[in-house]
């Protein structure tokens, strides 16, 4: 699996719809669905037919009853690069926390070289003293 | 539209999603009531091949199948979610992992193999105390087992079933 960014799962109501389908049900209700990625419903039915034109969702529609039901599922294409998303976003976040630990380091650095090394030194020197 | 790239916590939101989604995969009591009168039925099969003429004994089981097939339609509804048959395990990226609901479901097959076996045997000797205690036993197994496999199929859900 290679990690790219998709453009098209990149909006994260698109990426919850998806990291949702793609969680381990062969399909999931328009209203389960709805209420796990905590959106409305045009939102949802209008970012599903956004990634069912781009051949990412499966829709199927049926009716209980009186009822309409709609069914989704992620097809195999959709869970390729919904895959590759997630692993560049993985990618991104240990950048993110990586040059944040160097931020902190860099920030720590002089403190330390000016404050906490003297002080350390003087401990030192105390001990010895004792 | 909210971008990802722009929220740091977009990931941890997913996974609080897939926890709620998770969540709705429990049964209802009418699931578990049903699963025990259908396992029921299942273990009173060696009974029914013995006492039972030909055709009542296939109709328990049908009727057990009919159960079967009516809970798992209402599971669905209920839950808004279709798992359907799992495969004990899946490749991906060429490794092949085992389903956290795999050792619940060998169990359960096991149970249900012994439990048939055993249950014929007594039966054939008389034992027909014996052979309705190890049914009874055998029922409430297979409910055990159920639940494990449920248990496992909101594990992988919350861990978003390989994906990430």
């Amino acid at each position: 699996m290679t990690a790219k960014p998709d453009p098209l799962i990149h909006p994260i109501t698109r990426l919850s719809i998806c990291g949702l389908l793609a969680a381990g049900a062969d399909w999931i209700e328009f209203a389960a669905l709805r209420d796990a990625a905590g959106i409305s419903d045009s939102v949802l039915s209008k970012q599903s037919r956004v990634l069912e034109d781009a051949g990412y969702v499966k829709v199927r529609k049926g009716a209980i009853g009186r009822r309409p039901r709609t069914w989704f599922r992620l097809t195999a294409e959709g869970r390729r690069a919904l895959e590759g998303h997630l692993a560049w976003l993985a990618q991104l976040e240990e950048a993110v926390s990586g040059s944040a630990r160097d931020v902190q380091q860099a920030l720590r650095s002089p403190f330390e070289s000016v404050v906490v090394a003297p002080l350390a030194g003087t401990e030192t020197t105390g001990v010895v003293e004792r | 539209m909210r971008d990802v790239a722009r929220d740091p916590a977009a990931l941890e939101l997913l996974r609080v999603q897939r926890s709620q989604l998770a969540d709705r995969m429990r049964p209802p009591w009418w699931y578990l009531t049903g699963a025990a009168i259908g396992w029921a039925l299942v273990f009173a099969c060696p009974f029914g091949s013995r006492y039972l003429p030909h055709a009542d004994y296939w109709t328990i089981v049908v009727a057990a199948l009919a159960v079967a097939c009516l809970l798992q339609l209402g599971l669905d509804r209920a839950t808004g979610m279709k798992v359907g048959p799992r495969p004990l395990r899946v490749l991906r990226d060429g490794i092949f992992y085992y389903r956290p609901g795999r050792p619940a479901l060998i169990a359960m097959l096991v149970v249900s193999l012994a439990a048939t076996v055993t249950e014929a045997s007594l039966i054939r000797r008389g034992l027909l105390v014996a052979a309705i205690v190890v049914a009874a036993l055998a029922v409430v197994a297979e409910m055990a087992g159920q639940q494990a496999r449920l248990r496992g199929i909101r594990q992988e859900l919350r861990a978003g079933g390989g994906a990430a």
